[in-house]
C-alpha cells in the first residue's frame, strides 16, 4: 500500500510536470513574438510600404516664405509647412497644412508625389540636410527661394503590400477551391455509391491530406509556374493552395452534408422537386455553416502557410500590380506575411520585424480560430 | 403530352450535366495527385536511368552518400535520412510523453476551472504558423545551445528537435484529450470500485482504452515531424556532409534540402530534388499506411 502512494505521488508530480512545461513553453513562444515585435506595432505599421522610397519633388510658392522656429519646432510660413527634430531620421514632416503647396509636388518624372507628414527631409535645393543639421541651418535654407527642390524619404518597415498579398491570395484561392470542395463534396455523400470511385477519391484526398507543403510547393512550381507558365504569381500561389487545402474544404463540406437529415431530402423529392432542385434549395443552405467553418480554416491554412508559397508567389515586398497599367494583377508576384517574416528572419536575421509581422499573424489566426468554434459551437446542435 | 416529354428530357439532361459536374469535381483530387505522383516520380528517377541528358548517377551512391555537392557531382541523401530520422525521433521522444500526460492533466487531474482554460489554449496553439516557431528557435533556442555546445555554433540536431517538439505538441495534446475524454465513464468506475487508485486507473485503464487515439495522434505527429520545413531550416544549420553523431551537430534534412536550391536548381540538380521528394514520399506513405492500419482496427473494435 505504501509503495502504491508513492509511485501515485510520483506520476501526479510527473502529471503536472509535464502540463506546465507544455504550458509555459507554449505561452513562453507568444509572449516572445508579442514583447519582441509590439514596439515596431503602430497605426501606420499596416498602412506603410516595405521599403523606403526617395524622390526628387518640386514645388512653388506664391506667397513670401519665413521660417520660424518655434521650441523643437520649424514652421515655414508660405508653404505650410512644419518640420521636427527626430532623434533616429533628421529632419521629419511634422504637420502640412490643407493649402500646402508641397501637397502637389511633382517629382522629376512629372508624378505627383505630395509632402506628407512622417517623411524624412534629406535636402533642400543644392543643400543637404544630415543627422547634425540644426533647425537653425535649415530655416536659412528657406530664405530667398520661392521655387523649392525637396529630397524626400518615405520611411519603408511597414507591412501593406503583404496585407494586400495575403488578401488576394486569400479570395483568388477560395474564388478556385470554395466551389471545387463544394462540389466534390456533393458528388461523394448526394450521389456517389460506395465503391470504387468513391475508394478512390477517398485514397487522393487522404494522400493530399499526407503531403507536405514542400512537395506542394514543388509540385506547384513546376506545374502551374513553370509548365503553365504562370511564373511566380498570386494565381500560381493559389491554384497551389486549392491543391493542398481541396481535403480541409471536402471534408468539412462532407461532415455537415452528413448531418443534414434524410428525412429533408425524402420530403423535397416528395414534394415534386428534382436532385438539383433539392441540392440547390434544401441541402446546401443546411450544409452552409459547415461551409462556412471551412473556409475559415482555409483562410487560417492560408495565412500560415509558407514551403508551398516560398516559389510560386514568391518572396517580394511589394503588392502585386502590373506595371504598365498600375492595376492590381493576379498574375504578379507577391509575399504573404508569414513568407515575410520567414524572409526578414532568414535573410537579413531582423527577429524584431519578423515578430512584429508574427503579432499580426497571430492576431489573424487566433480571430479566425474563435470565430470556427463559435461557429460550430452555434450551429453544432 | 409533348410539352411534358420535351420537359422531362430537358430535365434529365441538367439531371446528367449536373451529375458530371459533380463527379469532375470530385475526380479533381484524384487527377492531382496522379499529377503529383508521375511528375515527381519521372523527373525523380531519371537520374537513375541510362541515357539521362545530364548524367546518369548510381541509385545506390544517392541513397547512402554523405555528400550533397552538386558543384562536384556529388548528390547523397543518405546523411540527411539519417538526420530526417534522428530529429523525428528525438521529437517524439520527448513530445510524446510530454504530450500525453498533458492530456491527462486536462482530461482527468486539472481542476475544472483550469482544464476550461488549457484545452482551447492548446488547441489555439495548434494553429500558431510553423514559422514562427521557427522564429522563436532562431532567436531563443539556437543561442542558448551556444553557451554549452562543444561545437562553433548552436545550429544543430539538438535546435531542430526541440523546435519540432514544440511544434508538435498542442497537436498529440488535443487530440488525446479527445479520446481520453471518449473512453466510457463505466470502464473508469469499474475500476475505481475494484479498489484502483485514481492514477493507477488513468495508466492501467484510461490510457489504454485510448490507445487508438493517442496513437493516431502521435503517427499525425510523426508525418508533421517529418514533413515540416520552415521551422527547422531556420535552426538545422543546413552542412553539405556529415552524419550527425551527436545532438550538437548542424544537420540538413531531406525537407530543407529541397526548399534550399529548388529556387535555382538546373540540370541534374533539379532532377535529384525531385528524387529527394521520391524519399521523403516513401515515408509519408509508409506514415499514412500505418495510419489508416489504425483507423481500421478502431472501428473493428
Amino acid at each position: 500500500m505504501q509503495k502504491r502512494r508513492i509511485s501515485d505521488y510520483l506520476m501526479t508530480a510527473l502529471i503536472w510536470l509535464s502540463a506546465t512545461a507544455t504550458a509555459s513553453i507554449l505561452l513562453i513562444i507568444v509572449g516572445f513574438i508579442f514583447s519582441n515585435g509590439w514596439r515596431l506595432i503602430s497605426p501606420t505599421f499596416l498602412t506603410r510600404e516595405a521599403n523606403d522610397t526617395l524622390r526628387i519633388v518640386n514645388f512653388e510658392s506664391e506667397s513670401m516664405v519665413t521660417a520660424e522656429i518655434m521650441g523643437d519646432l520649424l514652421v515655414v510660413e508660405g508653404i505650410g509647412l512644419t518640420l521636427e527634430r527626430d532623434e533616429t531620421y533628421g529632419i521629419k514632416v511634422n504637420h502640412v497644412a490643407a493649402d500646402a503647396p508641397g501637397r502637389h509636388a511633382l517629382d522629376n518624372a512629372g508624378e505627383i508625389f505630395p509632402i506628407r507628414r512622417g517623411q524624412v527631409l534629406e535636402g533642400i535645393n543644392e543643400e543637404r540636410i544630415h543627422g547634425g543639421t540644426t533647425l537653425d541651418e535649415i530655416s536659412t535654407m528657406f530664405d530667398n527661394h520661392s521655387t523649392f527642390t525637396f529630397r524626400i524619404r518615405q520611411l519603408g518597415g511597414g507591412i501593406f503590400p503583404m496585407l494586400i498579398s495575403t488578401l488576394m491570395l486569400i479570395f483568388t484561392t477560395l474564388l478556385i477551391a470554395t466551389p471545387l470542395g463544394v462540389l466534390a463534396a456533393i458528388y461523394m455523400v448526394e450521389y456517389a455509391k460506395q465503391g470504387r470511385i468513391v475508394n478512390m477519391i477517398r485514397f487522393a484526398i487522404e494522400i493530399l491530406a499526407g503531403l507536405p507543403s514542400v512537395v506542394h510547393g514543388l509540385f506547384g512550381m513546376l506545374f502551374f509556374s513553370r509548365i503553365l507558365g504562370l511564373g511566380m504569381s498570386v494565381l500560381s500561389g493559389a491554384l497551389t493552395l486549392t491543391v493542398l487545402l481541396l481535403p480541409i474544404m471536402i471534408r468539412s463540406t462532407e461532415e455537415s452534408l452528413k448531418t443534414v437529415p434524410n428525412s429533408y431530402r425524402e420530403a423535397s423529392l416528395g414534394l415534386g422537386a428534382n436532385k438539383i432542385q433539392t441540392i440547390r434549395k434544401i441541402i446546401l443552405p443546411s450544409a452552409l455553416p459547415g461551409i462556412t467553418v471551412g473556409i475559415i480554416l482555409s483562410i487560417g491554412r492560408i495565412v500560415g502557410e509558407s514551403a508551398a508559397l516560398l516559389f510560386t508567389l514568391g518572396t517580394f515586398a511589394r503588392i502585386p500590380v502590373n506595371p504598365a497599367t498600375g492595376n492590381l494583377s493576379i498574375f504578379e508576384a507577391g509575399a504573404t506575411l508569414t513568407l515575410r517574416a520567414f524572409i526578414e528572419v532568414q535573410e537579413f536575421g531582423n527577429i524584431e520585424m519578423a515578430s512584429a509581422i508574427g503579432i499580426v499573424i497571430l492576431v489573424i489566426v487566433f480571430t479566425l480560430n474563435l470565430c470556427s468554434k463559435l461557429m460550430t459551437k452555434k450551429f453544432g446542435k | 403530352m409533348d410539352v411534358e416529354i420535351k420537359l422531362t428530357k430537358k430535365r434529365a439532361f441538367s439531371e446528367k450535366l449536373f451529375h458530371a459536374l459533380f463527379l469532375s469535381a470530385g475526380l479533381f483530387a484524384v487527377i492531382c495527385v496522379t499529377a503529383i505522383i508521375i511528375l515527381i516520380f519521372t523527373r525523380g528517377s531519371r537520374p537513375f536511368m541510362p541515357g539521362n541528358e545530364y548524367g546518369t548517377y548510381h541509385f545506390f551512391n544517392f541513397l547512402t552518400g554523405t555528400f550533397w555537392r552538386p558543384a562536384f557531382g556529388e548528390y547523397g541523401v543518405g546523411y540527411m535520412i539519417i538526420a530526417s530520422l534522428f530529429a523525428t525521433f528525438g521529437a517524439m521522444l520527448l513530445g510524446v510523453p510530454i504530450g500525453i500526460l498533458t492530456a491527462v492533466f486536462i482530461a482527468e487531474v486539472a481542476p475544472s476551472w483550469l482544464a476550461k482554460i488549457m484545452q482551447p489554449t492548446v488547441e489555439l496553439l495548434a494553429a500558431i504558423p510553423s514559422v514562427l516557431y521557427g522564429v522563436f528557435g532562431f532567436a531563443v533556442i539556437v543561442p542558448m545551445i551556444n553557451n554549452f555546445t562543444p561545437n562553433p555554433t548552436g545550429y544543430s540536431l539538438m535546435a531542430v528537435i526541440l523546435v519540432l517538439t514544440i511544434m508538435v505538441l498542442p497537436s498529440i495534446v488535443a487530440i488525446s484529450v479527445t479520446s481520453l475524454r471518449a473512453v466510457p465513464t463505466h470502464y473508469k468506475e469499474g475500476s475505481l470500485a475494484l479498489g484502483a487508485s485514481h492514477i493507477q486507473t488513468i495508466f492501467k485503464v484510461l490510457i489504454p482504452g485510448a490507445k487508438s487515439g493517442i496513437l493516431t495522434a502521435v503517427v499525425l505527429g510523426v508525418g508533421r515531424a517529418i514533413g515540416e520545413t520552415m521551422a527547422v531550416i531556420l535552426v538545422a544549420g543546413n552542412p553539405e556532409s556529415g552524419v550527425p553523431t551527436s545532438i550538437f551537430d548542424p544537420v540538413r534534412l531531406l525537407t530543407t534540402n529541397i526548399v534550399l536550391e529548388q529556387g535555382y536548381a538546373t540540370g541534374l540538380q533539379a532532377q535529384m530534388l525531385f528524387a529527394t521528394v521520391i524519399v521523403l514520399f516513401t515515408f509519408i506513405l509508409a506514415i499514412n499506411l500505418t495510419l489508416s492500419k489504425i483507423r481500421k482496427k478502431a472501428v473493428r473494435i
